[in-house]
């Protein structure tokens, strides 16, 4: 019995070591800009969660699709019935990597490159960014812009709206991490 | 303890170990640590598309500070005698034309405004109405059904009828008016697939001679989708009515009652809804098809139908 009890001991002092060196965001907010002549659609979630491996630079992000808010009602009703399709796929993802080399502990100002799939719709694509790191006393905040065309992730606009809804969207991504602790 | 096998103490070593490994895996680890945000009792949305599936009401409202301006039509019969290429099968005729409005006063409540023409002698009618959504579907049936209740007052400005046994032989204000309650019992089974339950109550100031004041009914309802943006709709209303009213006015004037029938094609396009679609019923205002539909889809006294739907926001966030 003395050996479970060792065992029991290091298997969890691995698993909190493990843990230190995540750091999560349950409020990143993730936002969506369309912009045509005709319309201009924006949707946002304020509730998706991110988490950062500050050893290997790993990153997630995930977003429940009904989450995002619309100024017209009507609209997050169609984006999560006809365009998004919610019910099937309810959630959208990143999984990713930091690939510039940083160091977490250091307070300071970074612009990384950051690449991974992102799966929207069932769809899963490979994609690139730029990150903005700000840490600031061990407090991570990143922010990233980038641009998706709707049409990769087969969603499918009918020609009758064709031109309230743009061919590519713009993303902003925006998360403050906090050191995880068990 | 002491009589823990051995190999007990082994599969529980590797069991530990084997969790101890996993959690160095980075994604897995990562994964697991974000705990998946948990919907929890998320309410059901787009049950139906549109606030009305043909002739009756469906459970959903208008969002707040959204307007949504609605017209109907219906044509003459298409076939029968008074039907047939003749009266280019209906298209020279309207029974009923609607006009009508409804503001999101808030998710869950709704006010409308409409004037209708009115398929009887009972006519040029104004309807002032209220919906409220009193309970919402969830996603894991933790409410299986939603609750929507409407009420209406529809007010008659036709000229007062000389005839004494007329419906419209007014004589107060009082007389004009009409009420309308219903409970919209509706669920949406699937995607795709969703029904309607309405017990309705009619109560008219004024009917004809020996017709009824106070009718029940029950409507029910469906539409399943054939594409993204395309349903097949239909409804139907069984009035309970009294026997003996109803054999008296059959016998009077020879005119028979129906029970309304519609089925119909619902196109959506963001923003728009567009309904086709064939009923018996020649009135439009729930006052009137339900207690007054004289008649038959067997006598080919059906009609074209549509109603055009348009959605106005004013949400300014």
């Amino acid at each position: 019995m003395k050996t479970i009890y060792f065992i029991l001991l290091i298997s969890f002092a691995g698993l909190s070591a493990k843990a230190q060196s995540i750091a999560v965001s349950k409020n990143a907010s993730i936002s969506f800009f369309s912009s045509t002549v005709v319309e201009d659609i924006e949707g946002k979630s304020n509730t998706a969660n991110s988490a950062l491996d500050l050893k290997t630079g790993n990153i997630i992000f995930k977003v429940m699709n009904t989450s995002f808010q619309f100024k017209k009602k009507l609209m997050q009703e169609h984006f999560n019935e006809n365009y998004m399709e919610s019910n099937t796929y309810p959630f959208s993802e990143f999984k990713g990597k930091i690939i510039d080399p940083v160091d977490f502990n250091k307070d300071g100002n970074y612009t990384l490159s950051v690449e991974g799939t992102l799966n929207i719709h069932g769809v899963t694509k490979t994609c690139q960014s730029k990150v903005n790191l700000v840490i600031d006393k061990g407090i991570i905040s990143a922010k990233s812009v980038f641009r998706i065309k709707i049409a990769d992730y087969k969603i499918k606009v009918p020609s009758i709206v064709f031109k309230n809804v743009a061919e590519s969207v713009e993303v902003r991504v925006s998360a403050v991490y906090q050191p995880k602790t068990i | 303890m002491r009589l823990t096998p051995l190999y007990l103490k082994i599969l529980l070593l590797s069991l530990l170990a084997t969790i101890t490994l996993s959690s160095f895996g980075q994604d897995d680890l990562e994964k697991a640590l974000l705990t998946a945000p948990s919907p929890g009792h998320q309410k059901v949305t787009a049950t139906f598309k549109s606030t009305k599936l043909i002739n009756g009401h469906t459970n959903e409202t208008i969002y707040k500070n959204e307007l949504d301006f609605k017209v109907d039509h219906r044509f003459g019969d298409i076939a029968g005698s008074q039907g047939g290429i003749k009266q280019f099968f209906g298209l020279d005729n309207s029974t009923d034309i609607r006009i009508g409005f409804e503001y999101g006063i808030s998710d869950r409540l709704s006010i409308g405004l409409a004037r209708a023409k009115g398929a009887t002698n009972v006519q040029q009618l104004y309807e002032g109405s209220i919906k409220y959504r009193l309970l919402e579907q969830t996603t894991d049936d933790y409410i299986p059904v939603a609750l929507t209740l409407f009420g209406s007052n529809t007010i008659a400005a036709v000229s007062a009828s000389e005839d004494p046994a007329s419906a419209a032989a007014y004589h107060s204000f009082k007389d004009r008016m009409n009420y309308v309650s219903q409970l919209i019992i509706a669920r949406k089974f699937t995607e795709g697939i969703s029904f309607t339950l309405t017990p309705s109550y009619i109560h008219r100031n004024l009917t004809a001679f020996r017709d009824q004041n106070d009718l029940f009914a029950l409507g029910a309802g469906a539409r399943a989708k054939i594409s993204k943006r395309m349903a097949v709709v239909v409804d139907y209303f069984i009035p309970f009515r009294n026997s003996a009213d109803k054999a008296y006015l059959e016998g009077i004037n020879g005119t028979k009652f129906y029970n309304p029938l519609g089925v119909g094609l619902e196109m959506e396009t963001g923003g728009h809804i567009f309904h086709l679609n064939f009923t018996n019923a020649a009135a439009i205002e729930e006052m009137q098809f339900i207690p007054q539909t004289t008649s038959s889809w067997l006598k080919g006294q059906y009609r074209w139908g549509f109603s055009i739907s348009r959605r106005f926001s004013f949400n300014k966030k």
